[in-house]
């Protein structure tokens, strides 16, 4: 049986979270393998690549730091400037509901609550990971170029100040790094709901069952708009009414959460 | 008394003196007046006469016969039955026998002389006394003697010491030939400790064996011509018997082909005032010597030093203080002597370009010093010279490159733990920097911490030129790299070899710089692969390697920007406020320790607040799976 899609991602938001995480990956190996010259993995890329290894990882980490600063940027005309940009953050912004979701969200965990919260179109979870994205982009960025044009910056900051970027790089990447892994990477592939993987950053779409369990009260909003317009809707495309244009989310969050367990 | 009778007296004393006078010399007068006859005509030096087809000299001296002791005889008293009235005077060609007179002269029969007659060598009209004539016989033996090389004895030492042909072949009429086998015994009349030397030597021993070449003095000396000088006692001597390939065949040791090789070698070839610089008595010595095999020859192993140091005595005493020189002293087997370095006859200087160049030099020390043979269980020198960039600079034609002796000196060698030895830890510098060598390098080096270090204090750890360049291996710091990937890797794991060894930085103070270069992002850099990141030496220098505090260096906080600016040009006019080792960040940076806190405290907080939450979630989620659908 055909089933509903509701759409997550548009294509503009997918290619934004195709940018960022192809030059995330990217940066971490590249970053890492300057950090730890002799692991193993390290040794594979020299020996693929040879004796310029170097100074090409030096290459394509700053090739990689563009692409992403440029998503970044592009991203942020497209929160001003588009009207589902702007409702993006808006759904992103942080509420009080915020923290009720969250405690009832641990009793749920620990079992001391019976549902778990009745999330909107972004959950706690995707509301820090985007926050997160925000800040380590501006903080590694800024680091970054500060360490990239280190003979501008020499004289400015002195190499006291060059350390303290340094240092603050280092440390960011291991925090961002450690989030992605830990907070993201188990959302979109370990959750039992969506394992092997929520395939929602490249299709664009959720089922009815995910939203109905991730994000029931986007759902039912979606519903109850829907029968105040005409009947015919909801096959194709899932649209967010108050927008003139399609419903999307965000390009540095890139997951939903699918539970299939109610569905079936 | 009158006048008349005084006349009278003093007229009869003169004419009685007068008579008295006359026939006192009555008789001597008359004879005289005979031998002024034969004078007449003899007095004439143009005066000859034919005798067996010669014409010869019957010209007689008469004053000089006057003097002579048979100044007093009448001719006619020897000339007996001369006829004055004749010609020739003597028909029956009678002979005069100096027998009538001289009856009790010693007989002539032992002498070789014994069928001359007596006026072949004394001639009887000037014979002087017996007394004067003493000495003088030699220019009357060389009358009859005249060929060259008995001519040749008035050249000779001997003459030129008054001595005559008496002294050796005995005088007047025992007058003998000396036999070869009696010729020793004649020289050694006067020459006696020769003799002696002689006897105990190997010519005398083949002389004795029956060897008719065999030498005795004059194969040597020569027989009338003796001369003092060196020169011809070689070349007339040694040589002509020595280098005669039927005499001493083969091409062992003292064949004529070894010995001829003298005739290449700077003994030879270098002449002062036209003899060689050391001829064969030289070494060998003169009537001493021996064959090299007994113990008694001056070139004898034990006695080698001793020879050679007769010329070149700085050299033995260098070697007598020399670990060769101590074990040669001492017995050991296989240490070396002069020869077994340099060779025998063909001894060759090390200016000159052929067996004893550069590059054979170090093949000769090899042979001992190559194969752990002699050396035992020390280093495999071969190896490690040969790949050194003193011998491949040496094979390519750079004839400063430094052999075996530039460094361990070549008489003087030692120990590294001498401390006089070239090669000890405090002169190793020295050594490397000596002029012609790396000056620039030592004047760099001195000052250094390094060198410091190991001057002023015993047991130093500090480095000196070998520790870092290798000693027969000798690289230079580009070269590093081939073993290490890169030039900076190779020097920082060189200078890690003390500045990571936990026990030096220990025992002189030191900070673990190589472990915090390793962390900085040079370190990163060079570990990763870079070519153009800074290592040690970027920023220390190489052989100045100065403490920070010292203005010189290239660390001091004046010149920290220029050293920085080398890479980072913006650092040029930069006064750098920060250490670069930074060891400890927390007590070095306070700004740096508040970000490590704050990021470690925001990283433990927030991961593992993330984790615990999708713990609980994983957990949650499949208990709901499992009851629930």
């Amino acid at each position: 049986m055909a089933e509903e899609k509701y759409l997550r991602m548009t294509k503009s938001e997918r290619i934004q979270h195709f940018l960022l995480l192809s030059s995330f990956i990217t940066l971490v190996i590249t970053g890492f393998a300057l950090k730890y010259p002799e692991s193993f993995w390290v040794r594979w890329i020299i020996f693929i690549i040879g004796e310029n290894t170097f100074e090409i990882r030096g290459l394509v980490h700053r090739i990689a730091a563009v692409v992403m600063v440029a998503a970044a940027v592009y991203h942020l005309f497209y929160v001003i400037f588009t009207a589902r940009g702007r409702k993006l953050i808006k759904d992103l912004w942080f509420y009080r509901s915020d923290i009720t979701d969250l405690s009832n969200s641990l009793m749920y965990l620990i079992g001391r609550r019976k549902d778990r919260p009745y999330f909107d179109r972004f959950s706690y979870i995707e509301k820090a990971e985007y926050w997160a994205v925000v800040w380590g982009t501006v903080v590694m960025g800024g680091t970054g170029v500060v360490l990239w044009f280190e003979n501008y910056f020499l004289p400015v900051i002195n190499v006291q100040g060059m350390n303290i970027a340094t240092a603050i790089h280092w440390y960011e990447a291991i925090l961002a790094s450690l989030a992605i892994l830990v907070w993201h990477f188990y959302f979109v592939f370990l959750n039992p709901d969506v394992s092997p993987m929520n395939k929602a950053w490249f299709t664009g779409y959720l089922t009815r069952h995910q939203m109905e369990h991730e994000h029931p009260r986007e759902l039912a909003q979606i519903e109850a708009e829907s029968r105040t317009r005409s009947d015919e809707i909801i096959k194709e495309t899932a649209v967010i009414p108050d927008s003139g244009e399609n419903g999307t989310k965000d390009t540095e969050q890139e997951e939903t959460d699918i539970s299939e367990d109610k569905n079936k | 008394m009158n006048i008349r009778r005084k006349f009278v007296l003093i007229a009869a004393a003169v004419f009685s003196v007068i008579t008295l006078a006359a026939i006192a010399f009555n008789t001597s007068f008359l004879k005289a007046r005979n031998s002024d006859e034969c004078f007449a005509c003899h007095e004439d030096k143009g005066l000859t006469m034919d005798k067996n087809g010669k014409k010869i000299s019957i010209f007689v001296d008469p004053g000089l016969y006057k003097k002579s002791t048979h100044g007093g005889f009448d001719c006619k008293d020897c000339h007996e039955g001369y006829n004055p009235e004749e010609l020739p005077h003597n028909p029956k060609k009678q002979k005069i026998d100096c027998k009538t007179c001289h009856d009790k002269v010693k007989p002539l029969e032992k002498s070789v002389h014994k069928n001359k007659d007596c006026y072949a060598c004394h001639n009887p009209h000037y014979q002087k006394p017996v007394k004067e004539s003493k000495g003088d016989n030699t220019a009357q033996c060389l009358n009859c003697h005249g060929n060259k090389n008995i001519k040749d004895f008035k050249t000779s030492i001997h003459s030129q010491k008054n001595l005559g042909c008496d002294a050796c072949h005995k005088g007047g009429h025992e007058v003998q030939k000396i036999g070869k086998n009696d010729i020793n015994t004649v020289c050694g009349k006067c020459h006696g400790s020769s003799q002696k030397d002689f006897n105990n030597s190997v010519h005398h021993t083949v002389l004795k064996g029956g060897n008719p070449n065999a030498p005795n003095c004059v194969t040597c000396h020569g027989s009338h011509r003796i001369v003092s000088s060196k020169m011809s006692i070689e070349s007339q001597a040694c040589l002509k018997c020595h280098l005669d390939e039927k005499l001493f065949p083969g091409e062992e040791r003292g064949s004529a082909k070894f010995i001829a090789n003298y005739k290449t070698s700077i003994h030879s070839s270098i002449q002062k005032d036209g003899k060689p610089a050391a001829g064969c008595i030289d070494c060998h010595g003169d009537h001493t010597v021996e064959k090299m095999t007994d113990p008694k020859e001056s070139t004898a192993t034990a006695r080698m030093i001793k020879t050679c140091g007769k010329c070149h005595s700085s050299e033995v005493k260098h070697f007598e203080n020399s670990n060769h020189g101590q074990a040669f002293l001492k017995g050991v087997k296989d240490a070396p002597s002069c020869f077994d370095c340099h060779g025998e006859h063909n001894i060759k200087s090390v200016l000159q370009a052929d067996e004893f160049s550069k590059i054979n030099q170090a093949d000769m020390c090899l042979k001992c010093h190559g194969d752990n043979k002699v050396t035992k269980g020390k280093n495999n020198h071969t190896e490690d010279y040969k790949s050194s960039f003193h011998y491949i600079a040496l094979m390519n034609g750079n004839t400063a490159a430094a052999t075996c002796s530039n460094c361990h000196g070549a008489h003087e060698m030692k120990m590294s733990s001498d401390p006089t030895s070239n090669i000890n830890k405090k002169n190793v510098d020295k050594t490397c920097g000596q002029s012609g060598c790396h000056t620039t390098q030592l004047s760099e080096y001195t000052g250094s911490v390094h060198e410091v270090s190991l001057m002023t204090k015993n047991n130093s750890d500090a480095p000196n030129c070998v520790d870092c360049h290798g000693n027969h291996q000798v690289k230079n710091t580009d070269s590093l790299g081939n073993a290490e990937g890169s030039k900076q890797r190779g020097i920082i794991k060189l200078c890690s070899n003390c500045h990571a060894s936990v026990k030096i930085i220990q025992n002189n103070n030191l900070k673990n710089v190589a472990g915090t270069y390793l962390e900085s992002f040079h370190g990163l850099a060079v570990r990763g692969g870079s070519r153009e990141a800074a290592d040690c030496g970027s920023c220390h220098g190489n052989h100045n390697i100065r403490h920070s505090n010292d203005t010189l260096s290239s660390i001091n906080k004046k010149n920290l920007g220029k050293t920085c600016g080398k890479c980072h040009p913006g650092a040029s006019d930069v006064f750098i406020n920060s250490r670069i080792h930074i060891s400890d960040a927390d007590l070095d940076n306070p700004i740096l320790n508040w970000i490590s806190v704050i990021y470690i405290v925001l990283i433990v907080a927030t991961i593992g607040g993330m984790t615990l939450h999708n713990i609980l979630d994983f957990r949650r989620k499949r208990k709901d799976k499992k009851a629930g659908h």
